[in-house]
Formats: C-alpha cells, sequence, structure tokens
C-alpha cells in the first residue's frame, strides 16, 4: 500500500522534475556564459505563468499555445534587461549583478501585481488521463513531461549544432580566444542570456500545465530556491546537468513528503520545503561545483 | 625555502615537472622562461594557491605544502602580482599598511603603527605624493611601485616577485633594481624575480638563475653561466641547439 | 585596546542625528510614529551594513535573523514569566535573541562563508524560507501558528509596564541599539578587521595571499551583523507586537528594504544607512498616503540605477566630494 502511494508519488515526482529541469536550465545557462546569478530567476517563470493564464482565460486557448508565445515574450525580456542593465554590469563586483537580477525579479512581481491583482488565480485543463497499474496521471502533466523533455533535446542540438551555440560554447572555454577568432562575444553573451530568460519563462508554461491553480505574481520566489538547489546538484554551469539534476530533485521532493507525511506530529509539505533547503546547504559544503558532473 | 620534486597537473596538463630548488636566506634569484613554462604555476605552488600533486615546499624546515596562502604570509612569504592588484577604494598608505598588519608581523602592530611603518615604505619606492590617494586611481607604473611596497612592507623572508617589472622604463628598472638589492642585504629578504624576457633586470639584479622550459627545470646556474647557456639559448630562439 | 578620541569623531553626525530625531519625536504631536520606524530603519541599516557594506557579500535571507530575535524575546517570556524576575525577563528575552540569532548567523556562515560571493548569496536565498518552513513543518516554537505572548507579558511585568515597553520602550531601545551598531561600525572600519574587510572585499585572492583569513573576518562580519539584528527583532518587533507569527518575520519584504536602504544611502559608509533609512522610510510613510502599495514598483527601479550608475550610493558621492575639505574627519 506505502509501496503503490510512494511509486505513484515517484512518477508524479520525475514527470514534475522534468518542468524542475527545464526551469533551471536557463538558470544554469545565464551562469555558464555570463557568470552571473540570476537571483531574479523565480520571478521570471511567474511571468510564463501568467502568460499562459492571460492566454487560457482570454483568448480561451489551450495552454501549450502559450508556448511559442512565452518564449518570444521571455526572449524579448531578456535582450531588454541586457542591453539596458546587464551589460553594463560586465565588469562590475559580482554583487552588482547579484543585486541587480534580485530588483528585477522584484519589478516583475510589482508589475504583474499592478495588472493582475495579488489573488491566486487557476484555470482548468482537462485532456483526460493516462491511467498506469500504480497511478493514474493527467494528460496535461504528460504533456508538460513531454515539452519539458523537447527543449532540454532542442537546447541540446541547438549548442551543439547551429553556429550561434558553438559561438556561445567558445565563448564559455575562453573569450579572449573567441574574440580573436572573430566570434562576437558581446552579442554571444546577449544571445546566452535571452535564450536563459527565454527557457525560463517558457517552463511557466509546462509549470502550470502541471500546477494549474496557485498562480499569483509571487509564486516565482519558492521556485527560486528549487531553481538554485537543481542548478548546484546539476554543476552550477551546466544546462543538461540541471535537467537530470531537476528530475532527481522531483523525485526526492515528492518522495520525501510521502516519507515526512508517514511521521506524526510533523506537517510534510513544510518540512519538504525545509529538505529543500537542507540538500542545499549540504551539496554547497560537499561539492559546491555540482555532484554531477563538472564542466559544459 | 627549498622546493622538492614540486609537480603540478591540471587535468592531462603536467604544468609543472619535478622542479627542485634551494634557496638561502637573502639570496637573489631569477627565474627565466618563455610563456607557459610553468613559472606563475610555481609561484602559486609556493605561495599556496595551488597544491601540488607531488613534492613538497618547505620553509626554514617546516613542510608547508598543504597551507593556505593566508598562513604563509606571516610565515614570511610575499608576493606581487603580474598585474598589479591593489585595493583600489583604499589609499596607498593603506594598501602598504594591510601588508603591514598581516605579514610577518600579524598580531603584533597595531593600525596606527602600521599607517606610520607604511610610510617608510613607501618613500623607498618614491610614491610619498601619492601617500593618501585611492590607489585605484594610479598609472600602471604607480601600481607596480606599490605593489612592491605592499609586499615589502610584509617584511617578507622571501619574496616572489612576478614580472614586477613590465613595462617600466628602464631608468625606473635600474631604480627598482637598487633599491631592492639595498632592501634584501638590510632585512635579510631572499627575493625571487620572475621575468619572461626582461634581462636587464635580471642581468644587474640576479646572482643566480633558474631557466624552466614546458614545466619543468632546464638550468639552475650563477646568472651568466645561465644566460650564456646554449640550451637556454635556443629556448628563447627556438633554434635546435648545436645549429 | 587604546580608544583615541580622533578616531570616533564620524560617530558625531550620527549621533546629532539620531538626537534631533528623537526630539523630534518627542517633542512635536504625533510625530513619534513615523520617528520611531525611520529610527527602525537606521538600525536596520546599520546592521545590514555592516555585513553587506564591509564584505560585499549580500545575504538575501537576513530577515531569518530579525525572526530569530524576536523568538528569543517571545521564548524567554513565555517560559520565565512565572518566575517572578520582572524586567530580567525582557533581559533575557534580548540575550535569548541575540544568540540565537548569532547560532544561526554561525551555522549558515560556517558553510556558506567558505564560497565566493555568488554561492553565499544563492545559500542565504533559501534560509529565512528554510528556517521558516522547519518551524512550522517540524511544529516547534507554537508551528504555523506562532506565539501570542501579550498575557504572559503581561504576567511578568505587570499591565502598566507592558503597556510601556510594548508602546514608548521598545521604540526607545531601537535607537540605543541603532547608536550601538554605528559605534561597533566604526570600530570595525578603523580597525584591523575593517582593513582585511576592505581587502577581502576589493579583491578577495590577492588578500589572502598577503595573509588575511578571510573566511574568519567574513564570519565576524556577519555574526555582529546578525546579532544586531536579533536585537531589534526582540526589541522592536517582540516587544511592540507581543506576538510571532512564522510568515510575517520571515517576510523577505524586509530583506529587501535593508538591502535598499543601505545601497540607496552608501554601502560601506558609516553615514549611508542613515542617509538611505530617512528617503526610504519618509517616501514610504507618504507614498502610503498617496500611492499605497506602489513603494516596491519605485524603490526595485531605483536599486537597478543606483547598482549600475552609482553604486557607492549618496553618501559614496558625498565622501569623494568632501575629500581634501575639513568635513572629511566626519563624514565617512
Amino acid at each position: 500500500m506505502i509501496g503503490q502511494l510512494l511509486a505513484g508519488n515517484l512518477t508524479h515526482g520525475l514527470v514534475l522534475g522534468a518542468v524542475y529541469g527545464v526551469a533551471t536550465m536557463g538558470l544554469s545557462l545565464i551562469f555558464g556564459v555570463l557568470r552571473v546569478v540570476n537571483v531574479g530567476h523565480g520571478p521570471f517563470i511567474m511571468v510564463g505563468a501568467f502568460v499562459t493564464l492571460a492566454m487560457v482565460t482570454a483568448l480561451g486557448v489551450a495552454p501549450p499555445a502559450a508556448i511559442p508565445a512565452a518564449l518570444l515574450i521571455g526572449i524579448a525580456l531578456g535582450f531588454v534587461f541586457f542591453y539596458t542593465i546587464m551589460r553594463r554590469l560586465i565588469r562590475a563586483p559580482e554583487l552588482a549583478s547579484l543585486l541587480a537580477t534580485f530588483a528585477m525579479g522584484i519589478l516583475l512581481e510589482e508589475i504583474i501585481r499592478h495588472s493582475f491583482g495579488a489573488e491566486f488565480r487557476g484555470y482548468t485543463w482537462d485532456v483526460g488521463k493516462i491511467v498506469l497499474p500504480w497511478t493514474v496521471m493527467p494528460m496535461s502533466k504528460v504533456f508538460a513531461f513531454a515539452g519539458s523533455v523537447l527543449v532540454a533535446i532542442g537546447l541540446y542540438l541547438w549548442f551543439n549544432r547551429t553556429r550561434m551555440g558553438t559561438a556561445i560554447r567558445t565563448v564559455v572555454e575562453d573569450s579572449e580566444g573567441a574574440r580573436v577568432c572573430g566570434v562576437n562575444v558581446g552579442w554571444s553573451y546577449a544571445v546566452s542570456f535571452a535564450i536563459g530568460i527565454g527557457i525560463t519563462v517558457m517552463s511557466g508554461v509546462f509549470l502550470t500545465m502541471f500546477i494549474p491553480v496557485g498562480i499569483n505574481p509571487y509564486m516565482g520566489g519558492a521556485y527560486t530556491l528549487k531553481a538554485f538547489v537543481i542548478a548546484v546538484l546539476g554543476g552550477l554551469t551546466s544546462p543538461y546537468g540541471a535537467f537530470f539534476a531537476g528530475l532527481i530533485f522531483g523525485l526526492i521532493e515528492n518522495g520525501s513528503y510521502v516519507l515526512f507525511a508517514l511521521i506524526p506530529g510533523v506537517e510534510p509539505f513544510a518540512l519538504t520545503r525545509f529538505l529543500t533547503f537542507v540538500i542545499l546547504l549540504i551539496i554547497l559544503l560537499i561539492r559546491p561545483t555540482g555532484l554531477l558532473g563538472a564542466k559544459k | 625555502m627549498k622546493l622538492e620534486n614540486i609537480t603540478k597537473k591540471f587535468g592531462g596538463l603536467v604544468a609543472v615537472d619535478k622542479v627542485s630548488l634551494e634557496i638561502e636566506a637573502g639570496e637573489l634569484i631569477g627565474i627565466v622562461g618563455p610563456n607557459g613554462s610553468g613559472k606563475t604555476t610555481l609561484y602559486n605552488v609556493i605561495s599556496g594557491v595551488y597544491t601540488p600533486e607531488e613534492g613538497r615546499v618547505i620553509l626554514e624546515g617546516k613542510d608547508i605544502t598543504r597551507l593556505p596562502p593566508y598562513r604563509r604570509a606571516p610565515m614570511g612569504i610575499g608576493r606581487t602580482f603580474q598585474i598589479p592588484r591593489p585595493f583600489s577604494s583604499a589609499s596607498v598608505r593603506e594598501n602598504v599598511a594591510v601588508g603591514i598588519m598581516f605579514g610577518t608581523l600579524s598580531g603584533k602592530v597595531g593600525v596606527d603603527e602600521s599607517l606610520e611603518m607604511a610610510d617608510h615604505y613607501i618613500e623607498l619606492v618614491g610614491l610619498q605624493a601619492y601617500r593618501d590617494k585611492a590607489s585605484g586611481r594610479l598609472t600602471p607604473t604607480e601600481k607596480k611601485l606599490m605593489e612592491i611596497a605592499r609586499a615589502l612592507a610584509m617584511k617578507p623572508k622571501l619574496l616572489l616577485m612576478d614580472e614586477a617589472m613590465a613595462g617600466m622604463h628602464p631608468r625606473d628598472i635600474d631604480d627598482v633594481v637598487r633599491f631592492l638589492k639595498e632592501t634584501a642585504q638590510e632585512e635579510n629578504i631572499a627575493i625571487v624575480s620572475m621575468v619572461e624576457h626582461i634581462m636587464r633586470a635580471v642581468a644587474g639584479f640576479a646572482q643566480r638563475v633558474m631557466v624552466m622550459y614546458q614545466g619543468a627545470k632546464l638550468v639552475d646556474a650563477p646568472t651568466a653561466e645561465a644566460l650564456g647557456d646554449l640550451r637556454v639559448i635556443d629556448v628563447y630562439l627556438g633554434r635546435p641547439s648545436g645549429g | 585596546m587604546r580608544l583615541k578620541i580622533e578616531k570616533y569623531y564620524p560617530l558625531l553626525p550620527v549621533y546629532a542625528a539620531y538626537l534631533v530625531m528623537f526630539l523630534i519625536g518627542r517633542t512635536m504631536p504625533g510625530m513619534w510614529q513615523m520617528v520611531a520606524l525611520l529610527a527602525f530603519y537606521c538600525a536596520i541599516g546599520q546592521a545590514f551594513n555592516i555585513f553587506l557594506g564591509m564584505t560585499g557579500y549580500v545575504d538575501f535571507g537576513y530577515v531569518a535573523f530579525l525572526a530569530m530575535g524576536t523568538y528569543g524575546m517571545a521564548l524567554g517570556i513565555t517560559a520565565f514569566h512565572q518566575t517572578g524576575l520582572g524586567i530580567g525577563i525582557m533581559f533575557i528575552g534580548l540575550l535569548l535573541g541575540v544568540v540565537m540569532a548569532a547560532l544561526l548567523s554561525l551555522a549558515v556562515g560556517a558553510v556558506a562563508l567558505r564560497l565566493r560571493g555568488a554561492y553565499f548569496a544563492i545559500a542565504t536565498i533559501g534560509v529565512n524560507e528554510g528556517f521558516r518552513y522547519f518551524v512550522e513543518g517540524a511544529r516547534i516554537w507554537g508551528g504555523s501558528e506562532g506565539i501570542i505572548f501579550y498575557g504572559d507579558m503581561t504576567e511578568a511585568f505587570g499591565a502598566e509596564t507592558t503597556r510601556l515597553l510594548s508602546t514608548v520602550w521598545a521604540d526607545v531601545a531601537v535607537f540605543i541599539i541603532a547608536a550601538m551598531a554605528a559605534f561597533v561600525t566604526i570600530h570595525y572600519m578603523r580597525g584591523k578587521i575593517g582593513y582585511a574587510l576592505t581587502a577581502l572585499r576589493e579583491d578577495e585572492d590577492a588578500a589572502k595571499v598577503m595573509g588575511i583569513n578571510v573566511t574568519k573576518y567574513k564570519i565576524i562580519a556577519f555574526i555582529t551583523s546578525a546579532s544586531f539584528a536579533g536585537m531589534i527583532g526582540a526589541m522592536a518587533w517582540a516587544l511592540k507586537l507581543t506576538y510571532v507569527f512564522p510568515p510575517d518575520v520571515f517576510e523577505i519584504h524586509y530583506t529587501i528594504e535593508c538591502i535598499i536602504i543601505v545601497l540607496l544611502g552608501g554601502a560601506g559608509t558609516l553615514l549611508g544607512p542613515i542617509v538611505g533609512a530617512l528617503i526610504y522610510g519618509l517616501s514610504k510613510y507618504w507614498l502610503a498616503v498617496i500611492a499605497p502599495g506602489f513603494q516596491l514598483l519605485i524603490f526595485a527601479p531605483i536599486i537597478i540605477v543606483i547598482v549600475v550608475a552609482f553604486p557607492e550610493g549618496i553618501m559614496g558621492l558625498v565622501k569623494r566630494r568632501a575629500k581634501g575639505t575639513g568635513w572629511e574627519r566626519y563624514i565617512i
């Protein structure tokens, strides 16, 4: 009985983990290329969630339609933030980009709050369920999973098969050398930042497919921490590491919830979130460069 | 100080290959070698930034191979950097005072004493006029001079100088060489000067020269002998020896 | 340790400002509440500045130390309210609050301060949230319902004293804490610690090679900053509110306010937090009247502008102008 419960939970955890993974890939990409920690990461996911909400409720379309919209909006946001703010901070001390990205996140939260209000919103998207021997999963979650995996593969292909992707990889290796070889380093930074933000916003769509409720301007904060844990787990610079770490994290999060629920006198939801933080500290303690493979 | 068979690898690349070296107190040594010969890595091993895979670093009989950098400074290892690293928002005086406070006198001097003592070293390098100027606003040469003053202020027993005189006017180089030799004699400091190719700095300064090439020690001999060695000339000019 | 008086001259403008604020609050009708709020921001700004300003590291989970202070006082009062120690219980609560904040900072610092700035920031993002969910999840200290200790306070101190504490004395305490924080700041700045912190802030690797144990100094600054936050939480929050509620005391909003105050005023300067606190506090007060809920929308872009264009903040610019003039000795 517990076994089946656990198996079901772990399956859901794996699926959610894929979404978490995609949500984190942008963070790792931006850090890997620009060495910038986007502390305002969560709010960008929230923007994607609101794009989905707006399109579903206002235009009546199915959430997958929001995917390209979110991606484009995210890329646009990324370029805007890069050229107005981030570009000027390349030579500034670390603290500057930490504070700037943090403020960007707050700005997004406030703009969304003033535009949409602070209430919790949601939508419904019922496309049936898939029945497995040990659990039942809504198709919407399956779509979220499939979408996430496709994005991960897409990013891999882009990095390794396109000119732009290759250029960016050279910049990561050695920016001076790349410049000498004629790579436009500034443009590479801009594109990396924009794509990183784009993927992050897009992941908001997948997230709402998985959890179509609780959408509010301040939902991003919780995901910032999760994303950091996942990113550090996967090696802060590697987007692929982030994806796999996301899967692992999804498993741990859901699995721990079941296990905590077995302990009397505690609140499992809260403890799961505490566990997230503990995992982060533990990884930072043993191996800050990540447990899953190091470089790119 | 003794270096015994120091080997440092980065992944598959052997940056320093079984290098051994002995330096007596007060000796003036030069380390030369083309770019990529492993000089900077060796410096980083001595100052503690890197830990070698093999070999030991011994200072005055004590094995310091695994000590972190901040523990080596009070023991007497001072260092300048190739590209000067001033504490930009602090004044020249405050920068040099940091050297005094955390060098071999660490724990024995207070802030005010350190500031006073700093003046001596500032005058030594000729930067008195800029004593209270924010160090970030000095010219590159002035920064290099401050870098030297700060390192000397640590009252080290061994001073590692990294391309300290690159980009300086020949006359300035002669001045620096002169006061370095005087100070080394007065305070019994062993100075290791690392250069790529400023022979003027090495020839007038070092009693002994170690030449490195591709991570390994090529030659270790009194200056004139080392610089005249055919292998050394080949290494710099790239001509096969005997040709 | 001999105290050379000239070193402490820069405290004069600070204490003058506090005195003026205090007098305005006591003499002009209706101003005490606003002055108390400004004093709170000054205190929290000074405390935050000891870490952010001097090390250049940012702790996004800072509010957790305020929370620790608040819990400390709450736990002290609820545990000892029947012992008849009277006002001594308040001091026990204060001590408890400071110790708890210091211990948390030691725990987090020991793990996170060995790392570089970016990793440290990541580690701290979760501190306030993580600890809050620990309290709620493990159902300690009242769990998600928190602790209401008004009743215990009345039993411990008597109704009249409780009222006084909760209204006037909590605010006066904040002034005292702000003054202490300023003193510690200048003491650090002018001492060996200040030099070590400046060095590690400018160039951590060079500082290490120069013989500075950077981790040790980071931790000292961190614990100091956290301890003051604990004091403020114990006095300004616990005593005034007479209850502690996890979602309130772990709210990241306060960390954001600390960042705004210190950055606006000038990180790493002594007068900076005061300038920042006054500007932010007054703006918030004023905005609450004409456009409530808008202050973050306005201040978030301001942070960005400061970070990009004026990283030294207002006092940083003033200091540069003051160089070479007689004011230099008082403005730091």
